[in-house]
């Protein structure tokens, strides 16, 4: 069995030669223990598409016949739509059409240079679909064979499992298929938080305050999202978990509790809190205890957002006469100014590799997506229609959603980092603030 | 000019500029009510909604004044209470400019109006929410910090005025809940202000 490591991350790409073996090396070892795989890997393989043909499903079992009928409008809709828009979006694979009606063999997949085949079964056993998906090579062989078994209501995971499970298999890491966003809705008359997938299907309500709640922000493990909510008359933070149980406030003692979130590392939030008018940043457990403060400025102090690593925290200063991004230890030490562009610069937020920050930057009266180096301090822009704002990287590094006025009202969006594939995820009332689980799985 | 005149023409100029912007209305006010600085000391003890400010004709009709009804506030009404009070002008916003957290002679003058009836023997029983509120124009997050800003700015003038610091809270909607839902300066102008709203 034969396992392409592919390295898109464009920082690993300019790494030194000697580094990045390395690092193929260690990956592969990684992969190999996981996956139990022999890997070849070959250099200029790196940036290749892979070609993929994936036909509609057969509506029976590999073997034998089906015996309750099935609705393939459904499997179209909860399963193949979703599944071919993962691979379409995952930036290793290329959907290949086949010519209708021909049977798909090793020799057709030469002819129209795809590498593989997703062979594709969809039944229904009692009560439940039963869904096999076949990876087979353009020399006929099942590179990777999985059985999945669940009600209709399981499908479109179903669908991202399977997805994932691909790009495992052919890229060494999951993609972000599996991942949710959270984001503020006002589609009930009250702003309110909710979930999605990363595609924008199965938007899902998970607080029900009927009263102003903002800004949500997940835990490191996906587990638990910290937010703030207006429910007692002034803002304080809660914590709820991803299926909208278990609600906790953590109470500050100090007003504000606005921007609230998790350490990757250890049970700290940072957040927003205010006395007597003067906004800094803090930091409290997630237990309402061992509250501290880390900055002192006479100035408002916003948007913390801690790095990868947990060592770091960017935030936003208006010490300098505007809103500026800056950053600092996580004991408050070391404070950096960061951002020189525009006299208004919020919402720092750092690309899981650490190197790269996005933030909301003013250009021209409206806001766009600014990503940083901070290696290279190089930054760009990436131009958008409106004012763009809240950019939140997907656990892999490929994707920033955040919300744009664009269409007249606040909405959010998914693109690339480069900006391309843009996708608009939420269509109903208002939407924004969305913050990307933090893990792919 | 001797000694004399100088100092007789130094405090016509601070009786000008101390009476002249407490006269002064904010936008919002109703232009008609003309007596808003002296009903202050007028008002029963409860207040008592008369007729808004037609002081201008003297009552020269034959109308029986008497079969007209006086309208009385219903006291246990806070929101009818922040309307009228609103509406007579002695609770005032204070407005601020972009990206400001600071007042300006406007906004430090409805202040000044506001703790004057909030010391006063009507507004004395009651307490003061104050909201800070930002225009769209700012970035979300910040804008909150910034509300809470303005509106402790508010309660520490009207504390350094007298009102007593334990009657007043405050919280920032930041840009969450505009006054007006327009995109130009007009609506920008009435979403930047620190709101004062009487609670119990």
């Amino acid at each position: 069995m034969r396992l392409a490591i592919e390295i898109t991350a464009p920082h690993l790409r300019r790494a030194p030669r000697g580094f990045a073996f390395l690092l193929l090396l260690f990956l592969a070892s990684a992969a190999f223990a996981q996956t139990e795989v022999t890997t070849t890997i070959g250099a200029n393989q790196a940036a290749q598409i892979i070609r993929i043909v994936v036909p509609f499903p057969e509506l029976a079992p590999s073997a034998g016949t089906a015996t309750t009928p099935i609705d393939s409008g459904q499997v179209r809709e909860l399963f193949f739509a979703p599944l071919t828009r993962d691979i379409a979006y995952s930036g290793v694979f290329a959907i290949a059409p086949p010519p209708p009606g021909v049977p798909i063999t090793p020799d057709l997949l030469k002819r129209i240079s795809a590498q593989y085949y997703l062979k594709l079964n969809v039944w229904i056993e009692g009560e439940e679909h039963v869904v096999e998906g076949r990876l087979i090579d353009a020399s006929g062989q099942t590179q990777l064979a999985k059985r999945y078994r669940g009600q209709a209501a399981a499908l479109t995971r179903t669908a991202h499992l399977l997805s994932n499970e691909l790009l495992k298999a052919l890229n060494g890491r999951p993609g972000v298929f599996l991942t949710q966003i959270a984001f503020a809705s006002n589609r009930t008359g009250n702003w309110e938080i909710w979930l999605m997938d990363w595609d924008g299907a199965n938007q899902r309500r998970i607080t029900f305050h009927n009263a102003l709640s903002i800004l949500p922000s997940w835990s490191p493990d996906n587990e638990r999202m910290v937010y703030t909510s207006f429910v007692r008359g002034t803002s304080e933070m809660y914590i709820i978990n991803r299926r909208g149980g278990g609600r906790v406030s953590v109470s500050s003692g100090v007003a504000l509790n606005t921007s609230a979130t998790f350490s990757p590392v250890s049970n700290d939030i940072a957040f927003v809190g205010s006395v007597r008018g003067n906004p800094d940043i803090y930091l409290i457990k997630d237990d309402g205890t061992n509250i501290r403060r880390l900055t002192s400025t006479g100035s408002i102090e916003s948007t913390p957002e801690w790095s990868p690593n947990g060592r770091q925290i960017a935030f936003t200063s208006g010490r300098s006469g505007t809103p500026q991004i800056y950053m600092m230890d996580a004991e408050g030490t070391n404070v950096q100014r960061i951002s020189y562009d525009g006299n208004w610069n919020d919402d720092a937020v750092f690309a899981p590799d650490g190197e790269r920050i996005a933030y909301t930057s003013r250009v021209n009266g409206r806001f766009q997506i600014r990503v940083a180096n901070l290696i290279t301090k190089e930054n760009h822009i990436i131009a958008g229609e409106g004012s763009n704002e809240q950019p939140t990287w997907s656990p892999d590094g490929q994707w920033i959603a955040f919300q744009s006025n664009r269409s007249g009202k606040w909405q959010v969006y998914r693109m690339r980092a480069d900006g391309s594939d843009l996708l608009q995820l939420t269509f109903t009332s208002e939407n924004k603030e969305p913050d990307w689980s933090k893990k792919p799985e | 000019m001797n000694k004399m005149s100088k100092a007789l023409l130094t405090s016509v100029v601070l009786v000008l500029v101390v009476i002249v912007p407490a006269c002064k209305t904010t936008k919002k006010q109703i232009k008609t009510d003309q007596t808003t600085t002296t009903a202050q000391t007028q008002v029963p003890d409860i207040p008592v909604q008369t007729d808004t400010g037609t002081t201008v004709a003297p009552n020269t009709d034959f109308v029986d004044k008497s079969a007209e009804p006086t309208e009385e506030l219903i006291p246990s009404d806070i929101d009818e209470l922040n309307r009228w009070a609103a509406s007579k002008g002695f609770i005032r916003d204070a407005f601020f400019s972009y990206d400001e957290s600071t007042l300006d002679a406007d906004a430090q003058t409805s202040l000044t109006n506001s703790a004057t009836w909030l010391k006063g023997k009507d507004g004395a029983s009651y307490n003061l929410l104050i909201q800070g509120h930002c225009d769209e124009r700012g970035t979300e997050q910040y804008n909150l910090a910034l509300g809470d800003r303005r509106a402790n700015i508010a309660k520490d003038y009207l504390v350094t005025l007298g009102v007593d610091a334990g009657r007043i809270r405050t919280v920032s909607y930041g840009e969450e809940r505009p006054f007006e839902e327009g995109h130009d300066e007009a609506s920008w102008a009435q979403n930047r202000r620190a709101h004062l709203v009487l609670v119990r």
